[in-house]
C-alpha cells in the first residue's frame, strides 16, 4: 500500500464550463445529459463551415474580485480557483511557501492577442497575452508562495498539470498545489481549428461520427494536497491521486501516432505506477476530440490495453457536452472523473441515434462507452487520458483506495553531461566559450536576434522534410536541444527513448507566431487562417518538434513562468531524475526576438536601443534572445555509458511572492527563499557558494531585487561574492538566459570557462577576474513576471 | 494564364509558405511522403486553399494522384478552370 508520506489527495474541486459555472450545475448537466454546444455569436464565422463552440455564455461568473484587467483565461481559472478553496475550506494562503499553483493552458491570453490587433494596441493589453500570466495571476489572487508555473501542453496540459502537482508533494516540495487548467474560446484557436478542418460542421460526437472537434473553453482546479496535511487540517477528502503517465510521440506535430504507441505507453505507465493492474480500472475519462485520428488511435489504445484484461470497463468523452477545452481539458475531466468515482455514475458519451449505436458496438467490443445517458456503476479507480498537439500524451488515476504507489527510492543525482547552446553570438558551446574568453571575432551583433539555419541542420542530420515547418523559436530550441545530445555523446536508442524526456522552458514562447497568426485573421477573416502556422501558435510545438527530430518519447513537459522558465527547466528535470521516473532529460530555455517581441516590449517601456549593461540602475534592457539545453542524467546511467560529466545539479528551490503580473518590485523574500530552498535541498550553506550568476538586466526594478536578496542571503560575505552576469555581452535573452547562467556555471565548474569575470554587488561594476578552478559549487538564479523565482546549484560533487 | 505561369507560382507558393527550399524543387519532384519535400495533410490543406483563392479550382476531396507534384497541380487546375 502506499506510504502515507508518499500519499496525495484531492481536497477541493472547482470548474466552470459551457454546462455550468460551478461543479455542481456542470455536475447536473451530466446527469441530465445536457450538451453546452451552440451556434456562437463572440467570433467572426463568415465563409467558416462551422460556427459551433461550447462557450461560457452567461456573465454572472464574471465578478470574482481582485481579478480586474486580466485576460479572460485568467478570471476563468481564478474562477474554478476560488470554488476549489472554498470547497476545501481553505483560505487565503498568506504567501506560505508550500503551497504551490500548477496550472495548464494552451493559447493563454488569446483573448487580449485578439482586441490588441483588433481594437487598438492598449498597452495594458501586453501583460495580459502570455500563459504565464495565469498561473501567476491564480498564484498572486490566492498568496500561493511556492513554485508556480503554467504547464503550456495543449490539449494535455490540464492532465499534465495534476500529475506534476502529485510529483510536487510526493518530492516534498509542497504541501498543497491548487492544479489545473484553462483556456478562453477566441479567433486564433478557431480560425486555427477551421484552418485545420478540424471542426465538426456540426456538434462534435467523440467515438462515433469521428468528424471533427467542437470547442469550448472554461477551467477546471482541483485542490492536491499531501495526505498528512488533508488529514492534519481536517480536510474533507474526495479521493487519492495515484500514479500517472506523460510520453511523448515523436511523430508528427498535431497528429497522433496511428499505432498508439506512446498512448499506451502513458495509459500503462499510470497504471503501473499506481500499483494496480488494468482490471482495476472501472471509467476511463477518454480524450475522445471526435477527430478521426485521434478517436481511432484511442480506441486502437484501448483495446491493445483493456481486452482480455477488462471486461467491465466503462468509457466516456465528456467533450460532447464540454466541447474540447484545450488546455482545460484534463482539469475539467479530472473534475468529471473524481465526480463520477465519488458518486458512482459514470457520464455518458452524447450523440448516438440508433444507426450510431449499431456502429458503435462493432467498434466499442467489450468497452461500454455509455451512449447518451449517464449510468451508474460502483467505481473504485478512475483514469483520465489526455493527447495533445506536439505528441504529448499523459494519463492519470484517482482512487478510492491508497493503491500502491511506489515511496521515492534514494534520491538519484542529476549529472549534466551534455550542453547545447544558441545565443545571437552564434551556434554551439564553442562559440559561447570563445565569447566568454574575450574572442574579438565573436560577438551578438547590433539585433541581439540569434539565427539558425540550413548549417546547423546539416550538421545536426535534420532533413529539410522536417525542418521547413519549423517557425523560428521551435528552430532555435531544436538546435540547442541536439546540440545537447550530441556534446553528451547520447545516442537515441529504442531502449532509451521511452526513459528520455524533455522540458521545456520559455517565457513568452510562441507569443510571435500566436500575434502572427491572430494579424492574419485580423486581415483576412477567420476563414482564412492558415493550416501551416496554426500548429506553431502552440506553446509545446517546440517541445514537440524536438522530440520529433531526436526520437524522445518519455516524459514532455513545456513550463512557462517568466524568464526563470530557463533555469526552472532545470529544477523540474532534476526532480524527474531524481525520482527516477526518466535516466535523462533535456531542459532547456528558450525565447525569441524579433519585430513582433521588440513591438510589445517596447510597448511596455522595457527595450532600450543598443547595449545596457547589468547593475546600471536604468529602466530598460537589451532584449535578447537565443536557446540554450541541458542534458541531465542520472549519474549512475551516465557512468555506465561513460559518459563525461561536466558538473552536477545539486539542489533547487523556488518560491513565488505575488506582485501584480508584468512587475516584480516587492517580491525579493521570495528570491531570498527560492535560494535558502535550494541550499537546503543541496545539504550546503550560503558559505559553501564560491559564486552566484545573477539575472540583474540593466533594468533597476529587476537589478535591486538581485542586490537585496543576495545581500540579505549572504551578508557581509556579499561584499566580495563574486557576481557573473551572462547578460552583459547577449543582453537580456529571458528563459534563454536563464537555461545560459545554468550552462555557465556547469562550464565553470569544468574547467571549460577557465577565469571569470565577475562584478561586486556594491559597485554594481566589474570587480575583477576569478580563477574558476577554486569553485565548488556554483549558484545560479532568475525571476519571473510577477514575482517569482528559481534558484538551482551546482556543484562538482552531489553529496 | 499559361501551364509555365501556373507552375512557376504554384512553386513560389510552396517555397514561400510551406519552408520548401527553391534549388530542390523541379516541376516534376515528389511532393508528398516520403520523397525529400516531405508534405503531408497539413501542407495540402494550405494547397488546396492557396488553388481556390487564386484559380477558383476546389481541389478539396480530389484524389492523391492529382498532387503528385507541381505538374500534376497545374493540369488538375488547366483541367478544371
Amino acid at each position: 500500500m502506499t506510504d502515507n508520506r508518499s500519499r496525495c489527495v484531492i481536497t477541493g474541486l472547482g470548474m466552470i464550463s459551457a454546462v455550468g459555472c460551478n461543479v455542481g450545475e456542470c455536475w447536473d448537466s451530466v446527469l441530465a445529459s445536457r450538451s453546452g454546444i451552440d451556434h456562437t455569436t463572440t467570433v467572426d464565422t463568415e465563409n467558416c463551415y462551422s460556427d459551433y463552440a461550447a462557450e461560457v455564455r452567461t456573465g454572472e461568473w464574471d465578478n470574482v474580485p481582485g481579478t480586474e484587467g486580466m485576460d479572460r483565461v485568467s478570471r476563468l481559472c481564478i474562477k474554478a480557483v476560488s470554488e476549489a478553496m472554498e470547497d476545501s475550506s481553505l483560505g487565503d494562503f498568506g504567501g506560505d511557501s508550500r503551497v504551490s499553483v500548477i496550472m495548464g493552458s494552451c493559447v493563454g491570453g488569446v483573448v487580449s492577442v485578439e482586441e490588441y490587433y483588433t481594437k487598438g494596441k492598449r498597452k495594458e493589453l501586453i501583460p495580459q497575452m502570455p500563459i504565464s500570466a495565469i498561473a501567476s495571476q491564480a498564484a498572486g489572487w490566492c498568496h500561493a508562495g511556492g513554485a508556480v508555473t503554467n504547464v503550456a501542453n495543449a490539449c494535455a496540459a490540464g492532465t499534465i498539470s495534476i500529475s506534476y502537482a502529485a510529483d510536487l508533494i510526493r518530492a516534498g516540495k509542497a504541501d498543497i498545489v491548487v492544479a489545473g487548467g484553462a483556456d478562453a474560446f477566441a479567433s486564433v484557436p478557431y480560425a486555427g481549428f477551421t484552418s485545420l478542418h478540424a471542426l465538426d460542421a456540426n456538434p462534435c460526437s467523440p467515438f462515433n461520427h469521428l468528424s471533427g472537434i467542437t470547442l469550448g473553453e472554461g477551467a477546471g482546479a482541483l485542490i492536491v494536497e499531501s495526505y498528512d496535511h488533508a488529514v492534519k487540517r481536517g480536510a474533507k477528502i474526495y479521493c487519492e491521486v495515484l500514479g500517472s503517465g506523460v510520453t511523448s510521440d515523436a511523430h508528427h506535430i498535431t497528429a497522433p501516432r496511428p499505432d498508439g504507441e506512446c498512448q499506451i505507453t502513458a495509459i500503462r505507465t499510470a497504471i503501473k505506477s499506481s500499483g494496480i493492474t488494468e482490471s482495476d480500472i472501472g471509467y476511463v475519462n477518454a480524450h475522445g476530440t471526435g477527430t478521426a485520428k485521434n478517436d481511432e488511435a484511442e480506441f486502437l489504445s484501448l483495446h491493445t490495453i483493456f481486452d482480455g484484461k477488462n471486461d467491465d470497463l466503462s468509457v466516456s468523452s465528456t467533450k460532447a457536452m464540454t466541447g474540447h477545452c484545450l488546455g482545460a481539458a484534463g482539469a475539467v475531466e479530472a473534475v468529471f472523473a473524481v465526480k463520477a468515482l465519488t458518486e458512482n455514475i459514470v457520464p455518458p458519451t452524447l450523440g448516438f441515434d440508433a444507426e450510431d449505436l449499431v456502429r458503435l458496438k462493432e467498434r466499442a467490443g467489450k468497452l461500454d462507452f455509455c451512449p447518451n445517458v449517464p449510468r451508474k456503476k460502483e467505481l473504485t479507480n478512475v483514469m483520465s487520458n489526455s493527447f495533445a498537439f506536439g505528441g504529448n500524451n499523459a494519463s492519470i488515476v484517482f482512487s478510492k483506495e491508497q493503491g500502491n504507489v511506489a515511496a521515492s527510492a534514494e534520491k538519484k543525482r542529476a549529472a549534466v553531461t551534455g550542453l547545447g547552446i544558441v545565443t545571437p553570438a552564434g551556434c554551439g558551446k564553442e562559440k559561447y566559450a570563445a565569447l566568454c574568453g574575450g574572442s574579438s571575432a565573436v560577438s551578438a551583433g547590433d539585433t541581439f536576434r540569434s539565427e539558425v539555419g540550413k548549417e546547423q541542420y546539416d550538421e545536426l542530420g535534420l532533413k529539410m522534410a522536417f525542418y521547413r515547418k519549423l517557425d523560428h523559436f521551435s528552430q532555435l530550441q531544436c538546435v540547442s536541444g541536439m546540440y545537447a545530445l550530441r556534446d553528451g555523446g547520447y545516442e537515441m536508442t529504442d531502449s532509451n527513448a521511452p526513459m528520455t524526456g524533455i522540458i521545456v522552458g520559455t517565457s513568452e514562447g510562441s507569443i510571435s507566431p500566436v500575434c502572427d497568426f491572430e494579424m492574419l485573421v485580423a486581415e483576412k477573416g477567420n476563414a482564412n487562417g492558415s493550416a501551416f502556422k496554426f500548429p506553431n501558435t502552440v506553446y509545446n510545438a517546440a517541445g514537440g518538434y524536438l522530440s520529433i527530430c531526436s526520437g524522445i518519447k518519455g516524459y514532455n513537459v513545456t513550463a512557462t513562468n517568466g524568464a526563470q522558465a530557463g533555469l526552472f527547466s532545470v529544477a523540474y528535470a532534476m526532480d524527474v531524475i531524481r525520482s527516477g521516473k526518466q535516466k535523462a532529460m533535456l531542459a532547456t530555455g528558450t525565447d525569441e526576438n524579433n519585430d513582433i517581441m521588440q513591438e510589445l516590449f517596447d510597448g511596455l517601456g522595457l527595450a532600450a536601443e543598443g547595449t545596457v549593461l547589468p547593475y546600471s540602475d536604468g529602466d530598460r534592457f537589451t532584449l535578447s534572445d537565443g536557446s540554450t539545453t541541458l542534458l541531465l542524467e542520472d549519474e549512475a546511467s551516465a557512468k555506465e555509458r561513460g559518459a563525461r560529466i561536466y558538473a552536477y545539479a545539486v539542489g533547487s528551490g523556488s518560491a513565488n511572492c505575488g506582485v501584480p503580473f508584468g512587475t516584480v518590485s516587492g517580491s525579493e523574500p521570495a528570491l531570498e527563499k527560492a535560494i535558502a530552498d535550494a541550499l537546503s535541498d543541496a545539504g550546503l550553506t550560503a558559505a559553501d557558494i564560491s559564486a552566484v550568476i545573477g539575472f540583474a538586466n540593466g533594468h533597476k526594478a529587476v537589478d535591486s531585487i538581485e542586490r537585496e536578496a543576495l545581500t540579505n542571503v549572504f551578508g557581509e560575505r556579499a561584499k566580495t561574492l563574486p557576481v557573473i552576469s551572462v547578460k552583459d555581452k547577449l543582453g537580456e535573452g529571458r528563459a534563454a538566459s536563464a537555461a545560459l547562467a545554468a550552462a555557465h556555471a556547469v562550464m565553470m565548474l569544468s574547467g571549460e570557462i577557465a577565469v571569470q569575470e565577475y562584478y561586486s554587488l556594491e559597485s554594481g561594476r566589474p570587480a575583477g577576474r576569478a580563477d574558476t578552478s577554486e569553485f565548488r559549487y556554483v549558484l545560479a538564479v532568475s525571476y519571473g513576471s510577477g514575482g517569482s523565482y528559481s534558484a538551482v546549484v551546482f556543484g562538482r560533487e552531489d553529496k | 494564364m499559361n501551364e509555365t505561369e501556373i507552375k512557376t507560382k504554384l512553386k513560389e507558393f510552396i517555397c514561400s509558405t510551406l519552408g520548401v527550399e527553391a534549388d530542390v524543387l523541379e516541376f516534376d519532384t515528389e511532393l508528398f511522403g516520403d520523397s525529400p519535400i516531405g508534405l503531408d495533410s497539413v501542407d495540402s490543406l494550405e494547397i488546396i486553399a492557396y488553388v481556390d483563392g487564386e484559380y477558383g479550382v476546389d481541389m478539396t476531396g480530389v484524389g492523391k494522384e492529382h498532387f503528385l507534384n507541381i505538374d500534376s497541380i497545374a493540369a488538375y487546375i488547366l483541367a478544371n478552370k
